[in-house]
This record gives structure tokens, C-alpha cells and sequence, in this order.
């Protein structure tokens, strides 16, 4: 992407200028998130969601439905040495932990969630959203205890080994003695592996044993 | 100086393969769906920087050397060659002041929102790309960034662009 007031030419998924007068120089990363629109309303109920451009709905533009499915059979053409750990295109959540990148394979979440992990110094949870689609992750170090989280088979809530507390997918405990209780948020990116492994080569993949 | 008659045309001929040249590369090395190294980012950057004023100087040099060809030449289809060099120098002249990105991913400059009872164009299943500054909570919808790739506001008093 450039702007329009230097002409300067910026990489989209780290927000660095890389051509013009700008270059070298960074945008700051507002923290985001990537869910359902479900989740989002629940959590939102007061938000404000992006219309579609009136225009570009009439002609018919937009991507259909199923255009994920569809840029997901897309040849996969990179300068970088392919990982073939991973199909390229498939879909991971990375994040980036005290200097340390790594990567979860979408699949391996879908059936591990909670998937309890230690990146970078710290220990991490991640949590596949009640959609199915949504992933979230946290630090789990709780004023200095650390917290092992599971999923109650009878009644699908995440619980804490320690305390038995509940605790939702925004990563707040919602019953038990850590009723009122809020996790530190990590940030993730969806991207497909080929994408993630580009911009972070020394990435750690979960589960490839790169630790 | 003077300029013979084969003389211009060769000109001629070097100047639509250097207009062509210079626009077209960038348009060849920056392509969606396929890789950039540094390098070919950054002489598409030079090449799309200088293209505007340089290809008009050489359509300018382009338009002078007709002339020389027009008082040349004798015979007519000489004169009516001419059409071919100037249209493609005119074509690629007008083509560097394009930005062809923004015919295919309409970036939107201005978002219009609604509130979350009004959103029927949404489903609970389709994926939105959330931020939330000073309590302003905004969603993107995924579908529509992929389109527009790019969209901005101000959020919670902070200006952001949101791109995926």
C-alpha cells in the first residue's frame, strides 16, 4: 500500500515503509482481532461493524461466499524456501512471544484447544471460539501462579486445573474463586503458513518438535 | 543537428521501447498472488517514481521525431506508420500517471458503519477483524477487506487503517 502524502510504499503485514521518503520508518500496531461475527456482538453489543460499499455491492464485486475456499486451491509462488512441514497454504494462528515466533497449524488447535504452550519465556493458552473459527490466545501466568486450563467434557467449559474457576473465551473467569479475573492478551494472525514462514523464518512450528 | 530520415525512425523506435519498458516492468514485477524481493520492490518503486515525468519528456521527444519523419517522408504510408509508435508512447504516457491497484481493490478512503442491530448484511459464522481503542469498538468485516484490502477511520480518537 503508499500513502498519498509522501508516495511512500508500505508492507502491509508489518506496517514498515520499505520504498520512499518514509522508509525504515513503522506504524504502530493497534492490537486486533480476528473472530466471528458472532463472538464480536456478543462481546460488542455497542459497536460499530463496516458497511459494504453501496457502489461496489450493486455491481456485484465483492468475493463471494466461499472465496476463502477458492484463494485456497491458488497456486503458491514465493521467493523463500518453502517449509514443507505445513501445506503452504494451510491455515496457521502465529504469534510472537518475548522475541519468539511461532506458529499453530489451524488443524492442531481445532483439536487440541485449550493448547497449553511456553513461547518465548512465557506460558501461553490458546482457545478455539465456540464458532469453531475463532482463536484467541493469552498468557496464563496469573499473578505469579501459573494456570493449566482444560475443557470439562460434561458441560464444555474452560476450567483451570488449579481452581476450577470458569473462564470464557475472552479470557475472563466468569465463576469460581477467580471470578472477575482477566488474562493478559497475546496477539495472533491467521495466515497461511507459506505467508507467516516469509515474514518470520525462524518461526517454531507447534507440535514439529522446533523447540 | 539534423536528423536523418532512418535515423528518426530509429529514434523513434527506441523511445516506444523505453516508455514501454519503464512502465511495464513495475506492472511485471509487482503482481498480486506472486512474490517481491527487495530488490524488484525497489526498482518498481524508482521506476514508478520517475515514469510520470519521464515518459512525458520522451512523448514530447517522440512527438518532435514524427515530425522530422512527417517532413521526410515522401511516400503516405510513411507518414500513416507514424499512428502506431505515438499511440503505444500515448497509451503507456497516460498509463504511468494510473494507479492500476486501485482499479482492482477500490481502497475505501471513507468506511460507512452501522450499529450491530443494523448489520443484516452480516452472518454470525462470517469473520470480522475487530479493534477496539478508548472503548470504540469497530468490526471489518473479512469479506469486504477482501476486497478493499484497505479501509480507515478513526477509532476511539486515533486514526488507523485497517488492511488485510
Amino acid at each position: 500500500m503508499h500513502d498519498e502524502q509522501t508516495g511512500s510504499w508500505w508492507q502491509q503485514i508489518t506496517g514498515a515503509a520499505i520504498q520512499g521518503g518514509l522508509k525504515g520508518q513503522k506504524l504502530t500496531e493497534v492490537p486486533s482481532d480476528e473472530v466471528s461475527f458472532g463472538v464480536w456482538k456478543r462481546e460488542n453489543p455497542n459497536g460499530r461493524v463496516m458497511r459494504p460499499d453501496p457502489k461496489i455491492l450493486a455491481e456485484d464485486k465483492y468475493d463471494p461466499e466461499d472465496w476463502e475456499s477458492q484463494v485456497g486451491k491458488m497456486r503458491v509462488t514465493t521467493s523463500a524456501t518453502l517449509d514443507n512441514r505445513l501445506e503452504p497454504r494451510a491455515i496457521v494462528v502465529g504469534l510472537t512471544v518475548g522475541g519468539q515466533s511461532k506458529a499453530y497449524a489451524f488443524s492442531a488447535i481445532e483439536k487440541q484447544s485449550p493448547v497449553l504452550d511456553f513461547v518465548g519465556g512465557k506460558d501461553i493458552v490458546l482457545l478455539l471460539g465456540d464458532d469453531k473459527r475463532s482463536v484467541r490466545a493469552f498468557e496464563r501466568d496469573l499473578d505469579g501462579k501459573k494456570l493449566e486450563f482444560f475443557i470439562k467434557p460434561d458441560t464444555n467449559e474452560i476450567v483451570d486445573a488449579e481452581t476450577g474457576s470458569v473462564w470464557d473465551f475472552s479470557g475472563k473467569a466468569v465463576s469460581g474463586e477467580l471470578t472477575g479475573k482477566q488474562l493478559t492478551k497475546v496477539q495472533v494472525i491467521k495466515d497461511y503458513w507459506f505467508d507467516w514462514k516469509t515474514y518470520h523464518p525462524d518461526a517454531q512450528l507447534f507440535g514439529a518438535g522446533s523447540r | 543537428m539534423k536528423l536523418g530520415y532512418k535515423s528518426a525512425w530509429f529514434l523513434l523506435l527506441a523511445i516506444v521501447a523505453v516508455v514501454a519498458t519503464m512502465v511495464a516492468v513495475p506492472v511485471w514485477l509487482i503482481q498480486p498472488f506472486a512474490p517481491q524481493t527487495p530488490r524488484s520492490v525497489e526498482i518498481s518503486y524508482f521506476l514508478r517514481s520517475w515514469s510520470p515525468i519521464a515518459t512525458v519528456i520522451l512523448a514530447i521527444a517522440a512527438l518532435a521525431t514524427a515530425v522530422v519523419i512527417w517532413r521526410g517522408s515522401r511516400r503516405w504510408f510513411g507518414k500513416a506508420a507514424l499512428v502506431f509508435p505515438l499511440l503505444i508512447v500515448g497509451v503507456f504516457t497516460w498509463f504511468a500517471f494510473q494507479n492500476h491497484f486501485e482499479w482492482m481493490f477500490n481502497p475505501l478512503g471513507e468506511a460507512r458503519f452501522a450499529r450491530v442491530t443494523e448489520a443484516d448484511f452480516l452472518a454470525d459464522k462470517d469473520m470480522v477483524l475487530a479493534v477496539n481503542v478508548n472503548g470504540d469498538a469497530v468490526a471489518f468485516p473479512v469479506r469486504l477487506m477482501a476486497y478493499h484490502h484497505i479501509a480507515q477511520d478513526v477509532v476511539g480518537g486515533t486514526p488507523i487503517t485497517a488492511t488485510y
